[in-house]
């Protein structure tokens, strides 16, 4: 039944990310057979000949060879995450090419682009980033893949105006955006016709609902026996109950000015009662119970060191007045564990990035480092082929850069040398 | 009579086959999104979850197409089923899901019951929708309004009835093809396999 290798994408089909275009089946078997192996040799070769490729290249198209590598990533890491390094590598290549105009409606370097907004945790931004460098601003596939994104959070006329903005630029292809923008209104409508479906569903008698802690009306005549049917008539009294007892408390006390909340009352006084107050604060992110809050310690002090150079702890707290029982073998130990503090930590740590550095931000900084450079202001200038190291998804080193350099050169030299010897053979003849 | 029970005839493997199709082609066009997902309902069949259309339309299509195939499967005439998908506006192909049929003739001479329970062949069944459903991890993403065909290849003798209508087979040009599983009710066995258009080629 089974059919050998066939199986396999079933069997880890929760682990691969849909693609847009489908995938290859064969890259697929391949890439989850080398899965369980672990990433082969094979895998790390072409990506290194990618690299290479990346900066060896001198020809008309440079984006091509990005567009290869970008394809084979997605097909080779069925499962994205951070081995596939896809997010860098969109990054780099989307940056790269920012100020080329020749890209600017290359349909290759577009959905580039809209991958890339796609990994990003705020699209919108990449999009409308997009549009204000007239990137993609005549590509369909734009304006689609933006006015989805609206759509997906809900905005629906938002969704539609992107539509309008894309026939105002008249994208191509025309009747492609013309379609993608049939079925979106036609999404739109059908969800308007279930809405009102549902209101009129809605509008339909209720069901009686049942009102908790309501007293019942009992039933049986020797033996108390709640009713069946607990709503409507069965209930004794919906909003008495509190009331008659609150009263006669207060009765008592007359003087109180006690004021007893009632849920059914309030709800009775009319819908305009809840009023939309700002808040003052935002609310707690955690509602938890029980917990203490940060406060000073102000009475607390750090260790310092003595003139000795060993730390001087706190005064020991009194010996206690028994003794207490040490097992023989046990070594007390010298000191309690504690984390280290982190000032004092000699380990270099990787520095995390922060919160505000999206990938947006990075973008528009690095643009705002070439708009500076342009304008002649006085900018780092490094004195080494730093491009080239840092131009793909993985750093190179100088050798490796020479190493490539070498043999491209002796594989030249070697070939003019074989047409020389054939031609050599040739006119022997 | 309790080998009865266990066994089963050509008339029952008809009746077997023409359900998986009918539960089969229901899960294909819900999962593709061929049709709008609520026009279909949740029912539970060979102890699993599975749409099934409330179109009238579709549904009446259906009927038709599958109490003709278990016809055809009666008489052993049947060859391949074939479901396409094309795209509404260009009619290009996209899709082709084609569920290859080998009957055993021999079945129609011989009326005894195969030794082969039910619960294997349904078990079997299942775990060919539970390949349809998970086809998704590697099939493009159908981004236009498509519609769909159902072909019936049967024996060249065989008379096209009232409602039907020759077809040429609509092959997808620069195709991936997968193999899926396959079931057997020892008198009819059903392969599985769909195409796709291949990705380089968009």
């Amino acid at each position: 039944m089974a059919e050998g290798g066939d199986v396999e994408w079933e069997l880890s089909k929760e682990n691969i990310q849909p693609l847009r275009r489908g995938r290859a089946i064969s890259a697929l078997h391949q890439a989850l057979s080398q899965q369980q192996e672990g990433h082969s040799s094979a895998t790390n070769q072409q990506r290194q000949a990618f690299e290479c490729e990346l900066r060896m290249y001198d020809g008309e198209d440079p984006l091509d060879v990005w567009d290869r590598y970008i394809k084979w990533t997605e097909q080779t890491f069925p499962q994205g995450g951070k081995e596939s390094n896809l997010a860098t590598l969109l990054e780099r290549a989307v940056t790269r090419f920012t100020d080329e105009k020749k890209y600017h409606e290359d349909p290759r370097y577009v959905h580039l682009w809209i991958k890339f907004a796609e990994n990003c945790p705020e699209p919108l931004d990449i999009y409308r980033f997009m549009q204000a460098q007239g990137i993609g601003v005549t590509q369909a596939s734009f304006y689609i893949a933006w006015s989805e994104e609206y759509e997906n959070q809900g905005n629906c006329r938002k969704a539609d105006l992107v539509f309008q903005e894309g026939f105002k630029k008249c994208a191509e292809p025309n009747d492609k955006l013309l379609q993608f923008h049939k079925a979106l209104q036609a999404r739109v409508s059908r969800r308007a016709m279930m809405d009102v479906e549902e209101e009129e569903s809605d509008n339909e008698p209720k069901e009686p609902e049942r009102v908790s802690l309501a007293d019942l009306k009992h039933r049986g005549k020797k033996k108390a026996i709640a009713p069946v049917n607990r709503t409507g008539p069965a209930i004794r009294s919906v909003s008495g109950g509190l009331q008659s007892r609150g009263t006669s408390i207060l009765g008592n006390a007359s003087n109180s000015r006690l004021m007893i909340f009632d849920e059914t009352k309030t709800q009775s006084a009319g819908p305009s009662e809840p009023k939309l107050e700002s808040w003052m604060a935002p609310p707690t992110s955690r509602a938890k119970e029980n917990e203490q809050r940060p406060e000073k310690w102000s009475d607390v002090k750090i260790p310092q060191k003595s003139k000795f150079g060993h730390t001087v702890m706190a005064p020991p707290p009194p010996k206690p007045t028994f003794q207490p029982f040490v097992e023989e073998s046990d070594q007390p130990p010298t000191m309690t564990p504690c984390k280290i503090n982190p000032a004092v930590n000699t380990v270099l740590s990787a520095r995390k990035p922060c919160r505000e550095e999206t990938p947006l931000k990075r973008l528009q900084d690095h643009h705002h480092q070439q708009r500076e450079g342009e304008a002649g202001k006085p900018q780092e200038q490094s004195m080494y082929c730093k491009e080239l190291l840092l131009s793909g998804a993985v750093e190179f080193s100088f050798e490796e850069l020479r190493a490539e350099r070498h043999f491209k050169k002796t594989a030249q030299e070697s070939e003019v040398r074989r047409q020389r010897d054939q031609a050599n053979a040739s006119t022997a003849n | 009579m309790t080998s009865t029970l266990k066994g089963i005839t050509l008339k029952g493997s008809a009746e077997l086959v023409a359900e998986f199709f009918s539960f089969g082609i229901n899960s294909i066009l819900y999962q593709r999104g061929i049709y709008p997902p609520e026009t279909f309902t949740r029912i539970t069949h060979y102890d699993m979850s599975l749409q099934l259309t409330t179109d009238p339309k579709l549904k009446n299509y259906l009927t038709n197409v599958v109490s003709q195939l278990k016809e055809w499967l009666f008489e052993c005439t049947v060859q391949k089923l074939v479901l396409v998908i094309t795209c509404l506006e260009t009619s290009e192909v996209l899709e082709r899901w084609q569920f290859d049929i080998e009957c055993d003739k021999s079945a129609k001479e011989s009326s005894a019951p195969r030794e082969k329970s039910i619960k294997t062949i349904q078990d079997e069944i299942r775990s060919v929708i539970r390949q349809i459903t998970a086809t998704i991890t590697f099939l493009p993403l159908l981004e236009t309004p498509c519609a769909f065909d159902l072909l019936v290849y049967t024996d060249k003798d065989l008379l096209v009835p009232d409602k039907w209508e020759e077809s040429g087979p609509n092959i997808i040009n620069q195709s991936e093809e997968v193999r899926l599983r396959s079931f057997t009710t020892s008198i009819h066995k059903v392969n599985s396999m769909v195409a796709y258009k291949r990705t380089d080629s968009v």
